[in-house]
């Protein structure tokens, strides 16, 4: 396992061009099914799927969980052959660290810190590290949760550019960051109350500010809007494509071996 | 009764900064004595109408208002963000309105105009 | 033995080593013995261990820098370096993280699902 893993690391060096990878890849073994058996996808599409770079990151992938299997929760494949790993929050650094330093990974660009807010989930933000590696030309997403309350370690150690990321997502989302050199608004006004990105805060605000030519100051004051607020279902009630339901699935699971 | 005030859920959490209600406690009065002495300096920045009593007895209003809360993480959260409003208030980031905001009288949000005169006069409809 | 000796890197900030052969070879020895204190089974000190012993036996037996950057194919020897000594580092902390445990935690039931549960049921 590990040799062939290696091998395969190995073509992702030899050659940046995924085309002249593809006639190499012959030589090796692969843990997936052969170029050869593979059914060749003849009905037209926008883009063309490439199953060597799908089976080059699922294998990447399993490479990095068999590395961690400390942090990494989930592996997956999602739309457009990007590379996700789902990890613990208590591995932030860890995972990062790993990818950023080791010789097969060498991840040494941070190219965003984004945040999501899902309410529905006990830990309801999600935050999500994009980094790139320049000397095997590949992306890689980092994901891990916390909920309102719980502290998530800062990457500025490892990576300078999350300085002003994990900023913007304390500001916007209120996650906080244990040890980030300088943590305070970034995008939101001096006075303001609130983090605007959350689901629940509405999309014109709660307040509105204008300058008082009485008061010859500006002013705050709660919100009017002359239309209410309109939102148009635009999903048909129908599903749109049944026939092509197991092909639109974007996300595919890479199997890991996991010890239980 | 015994079944109310045993109701509360205990699991293992992170803590934010305080591992314990007493450190949580020092961080709160540490915040308090910072703003209280930083006032003076407010008042004479920002061109506030109100005298020091005032702001003094406001600022205590702003702590105990939160009297109730007893998660160390929630107070933890509140003293950090009573932090930065320290930082930007002393630092000179924040404007004049940032300060004013908690004053409710302040004369900063008004009152909704109800009358037709005052909608008229106002522009609103 | 081979020609010039190499004016510059070409990359900012980064000096031409003086003496690359044993500089690789000390990093790679300490990064070995770090790597020598985590237990057998653990993937990562099998995989490290294996890329920094072929990359020492290419350091060993070919005595021209030019040789040695072209066998590794992995950039300049002073890049290689620079790997190395990140290696190092993370083999370090590696130790006090202990990465080759079982999962610390699972997730939450729902938590990667995706798209997030509906609000209404539908019957």
């Amino acid at each position: 396992m590990a040799s062939i893993l290696r091998q395969i690391t190995k073509t992702l060096r030899t050659s940046s061009n995924r085309n002249v990878v593809a006639c190499n890849f012959a030589r090796f073994q692969s843990t997936e099914t052969s170029s050869a058996q593979a059914p060749v996808e003849t009905r037209p599409t926008v883009r063309k799927s490439d199953p060597m770079q799908r089976t080059q990151l699922k294998d990447f992938g399993k490479y990095v969980a068999d590395c961690l299997p400390k942090f990494i929760q989930k592996v997956q494949l999602t739309a457009g052959n990007e590379l996700e790993l789902l990890i613990a929050p208590e591995g932030v650094l860890p995972v990062l660290q790993f990818l950023k330093d080791h010789h097969n990974c060498q991840f040494e660009n941070l190219a965003d810190i984004a945040g999501m807010d899902v309410p529905s989930r006990p830990n309801r933000f999600e935050v999500i590290y994009n980094i790139l590696s320049l000397r095997f030309n590949s992306r890689i997403r980092v994901k891990t949760y916390t909920d309102e309350l719980t502290p998530i370690e800062s990457c500025n150690n490892i990576y300078k550019a999350a300085n002003w990321y994990e900023r913007e997502i304390w500001d916007m989302y209120g996650v906080f960051f244990a040890n980030h050199p300088d943590l305070r608004r970034i995008l939101t006004d001096y006075g303001f109350e609130g983090h605007p990105f959350r689901k629940d805060f509405p999309l014109s605000g709660y307040v509105e500010v204008r300058y008082d030519d009485e008061k010859k100051r500006v002013v705050v004051e709660p919100l009017e809007l002359a239309q209410e607020f309109r939102k148009f279902e635009l999903a048909a009630p129908w599903e749109q494509f049944p026939k092509f339901r197991p092909a639109l699935a974007s996300v595919e699971e890479v199997k890991t071996d996991k010890k239980e | 009764m015994a079944s109310e005030t045993a109701k509360r859920i205990l699991k293992e959490v992170k803590p934010i900064l305080s591992l314990d209600r007493f450190e949580a406690k020092r961080r709160v009065i540490k915040l308090y004595k910072a703003w209280f002495r930083q006032i003076p300096y407010i008042i004479k920045h920002f061109d506030i109408e109100y005298n020091e009593e005032r702001c003094q007895a406001k600022l205590r209003e702003e702590f105990t208002k939160y009297d109730t809360i007893k998660d160390i993480r929630v107070i933890d959260m509140l003293v950090i963000k009573g932090q930065m409003e320290l930082n930007e208030a002393s630092q000179k980031w924040t404007t004049r309105r940032g300060v004013v905001k908690y004053f409710d009288g302040g004369g900063h949000i008004d009152p909704k105009p109800d009358c037709f005169m005052a909608k008229f006069l106002s522009g609103k409809d | 033995m081979s020609g010039a000796v190499k004016r510059a890197t070409g990359l900012t900030g980064l000096a031409v080593a003086t003496n690359p052969h044993k500089a690789l070879g000390t990093l790679y020895g300490k990064i070995l013995r770090t790597l020598q204190k985590m237990p057998e089974h653990a993937a990562y000190r099998k995989h490290t261990e294996a890329i920094i012993k072929e990359r020492s036996e290419i350091l060993t037996t070919t005595p021209a820098v030019e040789e040695v950057e072209k066998k590794i194919n992995c950039g300049q020897i002073e890049e290689v370096i620079v790997q190395a000594e990140n290696e190092l580092v993370l083999s370090r902390k590696m130790l006090t993280w202990k990465p080759w445990e079982p999962l610390v935690n699972q997730p939450p039931p729902s938590q990667w699902r995706w798209p997030p549960a509906q609000a209404v049921q539908q019957r």
